[in-house]
């Protein structure tokens, strides 16, 4: 009835009819804060394309509610004893969008594509160990390894490996062709992109939607407002700042899952003063977690020791962590030289709301033990380029990566991808306890080798991990069946919308 | 007058030359390139020179740029690189939208600033005057983005009349269509309309002081003839060259309306590609930019002779 006089005063004052746009009752619109910048699930790399992937396509293994590795286009796998060869089964009868029956060739055409250095996707990295890729039949593949990894199926939940048509590679920038509940029928760059229900779907009975419209709306008051008008029923990945203007909202739900993303204040261990452990312990210590927490991202997160997450089984919650110690963090000043403290400088990427409040914070809180920080607001490419792996002190973060391996060893391993380009952190201890957690057969053992690197970590302090990010979504009460992802994807396979 | 409008398309092709040389020296200092964005933050140097190659990066600055400049002129404006998808219906779908927006804008900015400024003149000093002085002035000098987010809380948000952004084409209907250009349209006028109502309120005030409208007030002519006949159309000369220079202002406040109405146009494709150092996209928007501006330049210069006998051009 409401929505009947809004229309019938629409139609008085402004003579324009029905305002808002009529979609199929099932279909649920979503509002994401950016333009995707590809369509390649190959090649994508932020969050935005993560969800339209994870909606239109596959990869041979996915990641459970728990962080647990389940079948998806593979239906088993198994590996021989020294973890060196690898055997997927492959489901059968799955379709492309396309109509063509999904095989093994497809799989071992998407491994070297990822593989191909000048396709440029950033999976590659973790397929370093991978030496051949062959079909066996139509619907197994084999993969053998240079060294054994027992992680090695959990690589295939990774954003980028998903499973794509062999025959259209070339085309999947402008018509994307994948095995998942939703195909594609348009994007319009700036506007939305539109998805509608694949029927052929390998899981009987989902979707249960007819479709899904993923709205850009970049201004957060755009989408606080289309939520309220109920133009859009999921705002995703909300900001703090968003979900404290939401509280009076009384139809729309705040839901909240704490993440493997982190930010921290990253130090260069091998510039002055920083390539003292004692400094990077000094000010760990000048540092309150909590405090970070509360103020940076207004509650919606929570402290941690590295970039695992303290809702994760390979948590080490041994290890307290406290509160700020000014008086060890001065005697740790004093004993590697500086008793009175420093000058630095803290770099920060514009526009990123939280990292700059990180700085904020952490600056006021070194300035109590002597270290006098100058914030340095840098735009992002130059950040970059010039400030990441090379500057002594700067603020950084990122997103959460699908498996336990690929979350710390690229960080922490001295042979890490992403090590040299942030910290440059060097310890025999934690390459041994990462290399054995990668060739271990036992979860047991696998647990306690993260939980011996969560303690190693805490003798040199590579740097600070100032918290984990919670992923938050608001949600419209009549959508039915929805829940945040620790990925940040949006399942909306039992996703309905109610009445 | 033909060979004047001849000269001026001759040296608006040269301004296009230049401007596209420009671009592409900008894009080639700034710090990081595409390569860097589609590896992403740390990506292996053997990977980045791997992708150059790919996309013929690797070649020196003059031959990339004869390689854009050959195959632009053929008519192929090429693929963006990073999404991957052919660059002309993309932009001109946009141009298109952003066309729409600022034509609607600008029709409204020219019939309502004339009015309020005719009026204002009118009722020199009186309250109606002082209103709409404060009214434009609140909109030239409050940021466009502060007004649309206003408008939007207001009528997307409480009245839940119009929606809060986006665009829908006009195949899904007429009132969806025009809904969605309330706002950004109104916003845009708000921002811009000052220009002319200032401008035709000051130029209406001097005519009606002047020795030709007395002359006809004091042969007996209706005051309604006296305004339109011999005042106003001499006091909008001026206001025909302000509205030219809105054209510019329409371009450019353009593209922050587009990111708080979330909608499609060309303002946002560019600052997409600008982001993203998609050098052919850049290159793509900027020229038909450039081109929309001097074109409606060219325009206005017409118009204006064409209004004032006084004014000729050899």
């Amino acid at each position: 009835m409401k929505r009947h006089l809004l229309r019938l005063l629409a139609a008085a004052s402004l003579g324009l009819g029905l305002v808002a746009t009529t979609f199929a009752a099932g279909t649920i619109n979503i509002a994401i804060g950016s333009s995707l910048n590809t369509l390649d699930p190959n090649v994508v790399r932020i969050g935005e394309e993560y969800v339209f992937n994870g909606l239109v396509y596959n990869g041979l293994v996915r990641i459970d509610a728990n962080g647990r590795i389940q079948p998806d286009l593979a239906t088993s796998w198994a590996a021989s004893s020294d973890l060196k060869k690898w055997t997927f089964q492959l489901r059968h009868g799955v379709k492309f969008h396309s109509g063509r029956e999904m095989e093994a060739d497809d799989v071992v055409a998407m491994v070297n594509r990822v593989l191909d250095k000048a396709v440029g996707s950033t999976a590659r990295g973790n397929l370093s160990m991978v030496t051949e890729t062959k079909a066996v039949g139509k619907y197994s593949v084999e993969f053998t390894l240079s060294q054994p990894y027992a992680g090695f199926p959990d690589l295939f939940a990774e954003h980028q490996m998903k499973v794509v048509p062999r025959d259209k590679i070339g085309s999947l920038g402008v018509q994307p062709d994948g095995t998942g509940p939703f195909k594609f029928v348009s994007y319009t760059p700036g506007d939305r992109v539109v998805l509608a229900k694949n029927p052929a779907y390998y899981l009987p009975g989902e979707p249960k939607l007819d479709g899904v419209v993923l709205r850009i709306i970049p201004e957060t008051a755009a989408q606080i407002v289309a939520l309220h008008s109920g133009e859009i029923d999921i705002a995703w990945n909300v900001s703090p700042e968003m979900v404290s203007l939401l509280k009076s909202e009384p139809a729309i739900a705040i839901d909240t899952v704490a993440t493997g993303a982190w930010e921290g204040l990253i130090m260069n261990n091998t510039t002055k003063p920083f390539d003292d452990p004692r400094v990077r312990k000094a000010v760990a210590a000048a540092i309150d977690k909590q405090t970070l927490v509360d103020a940076v991202l207004l509650g919606r997160g929570t402290t941690t020791l590295s970039p695992i997450p303290s809702n994760s089984v390979y948590f080490n919650s041994d290890i307290k962590i406290g509160p700020a110690d000014i008086a060890a963090a001065k005697k740790l000043l004093t004993e590697a030289g500086y008793p009175n403290g420093f000058e630095t400088s803290l770099y920060l990427p514009i526009g990123r709301p939280t990292r700059e409040r990180l700085g904020i914070v952490a600056s006021e809180a070194l300035k109590a033990v002597g270290i006098k920080v100058t914030l340095q607001r840098v735009p992002w490419d130059q950040f970059n380029k010039e400030i990441e792996g090379k500057a002594p002190f700067y603020a950084d973060g990122f997103f959460s990566r699908s498996t336990i391996d690929t979350s710390v060893y690229p960080f922490y391993h001295s042979s890490g991808s992403w090590n040299s380009g942030l910290w440059h952190y060097k310890n025999a201890d934690v390459d041994r306890l990462l290399d054995e957690a990668r060739a271990t057969a036992s979860d047991a053992e696998r647990v306690k080798l993260y939980k011996q690197f969560q303690a190693a970590i805490q003798t040199d302090v590579p740097s600070v991990i100032a918290y984990n990010v919670n992923h938050t979504n608001a949600v419209n009460k009549k959508v039915v069946g929805f829940k945040s992802s620790p990925l940040l994807l949006l399942n909306l396979s039992s996703v309905s919308i109610g009445q | 007058m033909l060979t004047y409008i001849l000269r001026r398309l001759f040296s608006i092709a040269f301004i296009l030359v230049g401007v596209s040389v420009i671009v592409f020296l900008i894009v080639n200092v700034m710090p990081g390139d595409v390569a860097h964005f589609i590896a992403g933050q740390f990506a292996s140097a053997d990977v980045i020179e791997a992708i150059r190659a790919r996309l013929g990066l690797d070649q020196p600055l003059g031959v990339r740029y004869w390689h854009w400049a050959s195959a632009f002129l053929s008519g192929n404006l090429g693929d963006s690189i990073v999404m991957q998808r052919p660059i002309g219906p993309m932009v001109t779908e946009a141009f298109g939208r952003s066309a729409l927006l600022a034509a609607v804008s600008f029709v409204f900015v020219a019939v309502f600033g004339i009015l309020f400024g005719v009026l204002a003149a009118l009722n020199h000093n009186r309250a109606v005057d002082h209103i709409t002085s404060i009214f434009t002035y609140l909109g030239i000098s409050v940021p466009e983005f502060f007004w649309g987010i206003v408008l939007i809380l207001f009528f997307a948000g409480y009245l839940q009349i119009l929606p809060s952004g986006g665009f829908v084409p006009l195949s899904q209907g007429f009132g969806p269509w025009a809904a969605h250009l309330v706002l950004p349209a109104a916003t845009l006028t708000f921002t811009l309309i000052a220009h002319i109502s200032r401008q035709t309120r000051s130029s209406m005030l001097e005519v009606l002081t002047s020795n030709y409208v007395r002359n006809a007030r004091a042969k007996g002519m209706p005051e309604r003839l006296v305004l339109m006949r011999h005042a106003l159309k001499n006091a909008l000369l001026p206001t025909v060259t302000v509205l030219a220079i809105d054209i510019g202002w329409l371009l450019g406040g353009i593209v922050v309306i587009e990111s708080v109405f979330s909608f499609p146009g060309i303002g946002r494709l560019l600052l997409f590609a600008i982001e993203r150092h998609d050098i052919a996209l850049i290159q793509a928007s900027v020229l038909l930019i450039t081109t929309a501006y001097c074109l409606s330049n060219l325009a206005a210069d017409v118009v204006y002779a064409y209004l004032n006998p006084k004014i000729r051009y050899a």
